[in-house]
């Protein structure tokens, strides 16, 4: 069950990582999703024990299975759901700055890639 | 009670204030005075620590133990009384100024929550959430002037900030797997009895999340490109107050939680941080644009911080403390000058300049005094010297920058808002005022290294 849960954070976290280096933005946001999902799932595995569910009253004599990390875990997702509304949010404010500027300097906007403004055009 | 009211009061503050627009002056006047009260609400709670210790209380009546614990100690309240500061300034400079966007007085205020929360908080966990409301807010404030510029800084900063909560998180569910609390006292009770292997390398994912973002020498990449294109009032947030989050978990989570790791890796860390140093002054000397500058010579000044961490002890640590405030002072100073023009201005960026030298009567003389005791204590003479070219080597950048920036350039364009150069000029002259009656700053940072090797937590 630990290898188990050991591979899949790890195979998240590489996919995540592996799509955060990309050009396009949507990956990019892509990525921090699947890095994001793989902290929550180590979360889950910090806490991993066995048992009865944590509910009054409790039975006697059985293991029951550890309650704080389910808090911390659901504190954690709506946390991460929170930063990924907002990178969201940024890259479609970034991506309408891009068009309009485009269209301010005569330039092609067909097929715009969603990507990261270049260096040398920083507004100053 | 009294340690929730500086909570509250910015959190309400910025509920209310979320709806209005930000751009009128009423509504940017009544945001910074939510801040004046929250600040002294702070100062309250600071004089009850001062005088009768640490003030605690547990959220929602639980017994002691299973609650969530709220605490101010010395080393807290330095914190969030000089981050609360800065953003007051910030705040105020910006509503002097004109405020462009609508969402700016709420977003300080929720920024300002984060941070007190951080710094108050007894709960690993709970920092963390603090940690993220602080982060969110900077997120959106950094796209603050919304031309591809600002918004790709802020961009790259969210990307990178956003990974490095990642690998906190991480090092947060790692320390509850091996001491099976989230309470900071528990965990400082309890770590030395987990493996000590493991322990190592969580205070190395805790270390990393930290480093990232004080935006230490390896992880430095984002620092320059986010602080020269943000506006310069959120640089100066940025800069001087959320990035204390960084200085105060290094120092939090290190010589508080972990002591033992942290003398463990002090040699990697004086390493580190000398590197920083050098490095992060060396870089600043070639840039044209004067945000970049700073924002290189941000990281050679955190780089003192660690290498003072690294020295440890009761002096090392109160000059890590006085360190972090001094350069929260000076970052302030520096990059709201960079937004204005005029010679108040260049006279409060000159003395800002002196004081990250490290000239006397500046704040910034008795910074580098801290830091060179604690290279004495160490009996090193490469720290010693480490200190001097240091301070010569950023006196070099930043007058490169007033001889390009306010001798050559031309003033054909209309001065700044006096209310606004004013308050930097008051700033740059506080910062002397500092440097001439040093000691209550001095104390301070005693007391809350106290706090650090004395009460675990």
């Amino acid at each position: 069950m630990i290898l188990g849960l050991a591979l899949v954070i790890s195979i998240l976290f590489g996919c995540g990582a592996f799509l955060l280096l990309k050009r396009d933005l949507i990956r990019m946001a892509g990525g921090v999703i699947l890095i994001s999902n793989a902290a929550n799932l180590f979360i889950v595995a910090a806490g991993l024990s066995r048992g009865r569910e944590p509910i009054y009253p409790l039975p006697p004599g059985e293991r029951i299975s550890d309650p704080v990390v389910q808090a911390l875990v659901l504190t954690a997702i709506v946390i991460g759901f929170g930063t990924v509304a907002v990178l969201l949010g940024l890259i479609y404010r970034t991506y309408t700055a891009r068009i309009a500027r485009a269209v301010d300097q005569g330039e092609e906007t067909e097929g715009t890639p969603v990507s990261m403004p270049p260096e040398d055009r920083v507004a100053d | 009670m009294l340690l929730l009211l500086p909570l509250a009061i910015t959190w309400f503050g910025a509920v209310a204030l979320a709806p209005f627009d930000g751009r009128r002056r009423a509504v940017g006047a009544v945001a910074v005075g939510v801040m004046v009260a929250a600040f002294i609400a702070l100062v309250r709670l600071g004089i009850e620590v001062w005088t009768s210790g640490p003030v605690e209380m547990v959220a929602g009546d639980w017994p002691a133990g299973i609650g969530i614990r709220l605490r101010a100690d010395a080393l807290g309240i330095a914190f969030a009384l000089i981050s609360l500061g800065v953003l007051l300034a910030a705040l105020a400079y910006e509503v002097l100024g004109g405020v462009h966007e609508r969402s700016l007085p709420s977003l300080v205020l929720f920024m300002s929550t984060g941070l007190t929360g951080v710094f108050l908080t007894a709960d690993i966990f709970n920092f963390y959430v603090f940690f993220e409301i602080a982060m969110i807010s900077s997120f959106v404030l950094a796209t603050y002037g919304a031309q591809v510029g600002h918004l790709r800084a802020a961009l790259t900063f969210m990307v990178v900030n956003l990974l490095g909560s990642v690998v906190f998180l991480a090092g947060v569910a790692s320390l509850y797997h091996v001491t099976g609390t989230l309470d900071m006292m528990g965990v400082a009770d309890r770590v030395d009895g987990a493996p000590a292997g493991s322990v190592l390398l969580i205070a190395v994912l805790i270390f990393v999340a930290f480093g990232l973002k004080l935006g230490l020498f390896p992880f430095h990449s984002w620092v320059p490109l986010v602080y020269r294109d943000t506006w310069p009032a959120v640089a100066a947030m940025l800069s001087a107050a959320l990035a204390n989050i960084g200085s105060y978990g290094l120092l939090r989570f290190g010589a508080g939680l972990m002591p033992r790791e942290l003398s463990l890796t002090a040699g990697g860390l004086i390493v580190i941080g000398s590197l920083s140093i050098i490095y992060g002054a060396v870089q600043a000397i070639s840039p044209r644009t004067a945000s970049e500058v700073i924002a290189w010579s941000s990281i050679g000044q955190v780089g003192y911080i660690l290498v003072a961490l690294g020295v440890g002890g009761p002096v090392g640590l109160a000059a890590a403390v006085l360190y972090s405030i001094i350069n929260s002072l000076n970052k302030l100073v520096l990059f709201l000058a960079v937004g204005l023009r005029g010679w108040l201005v260049g006279a409060a960026f000159a003395l800002a300049a002196f004081s990250v030298a490290g000239v006397p009567p500046s704040a910034g003389f008795f910074g580098k005094v801290a830091i060179f005791r604690a290279g004495a204590d160490a009996d090193s003479t490469a720290l010693l010297a480490l200190v001097f070219v240091g301070g010569a080597l950023s006196l070099i950048y930043l007058f490169r920058i007033y001889q390009r920036d306010y001798w050559a350039r031309n003033h054909a364009t209309p001065p700044s808002p006096l209310g606004a150069r004013v308050l930097v000029l008051a700033l740059a002259c506080g910062i002397v005022f500092i440097g001439l009656w040093p000691e209550p700053l001095l104390a301070l940072s005693a007391s809350a290294a106290a706090a650090l090797t004395g009460g675990g937590s």
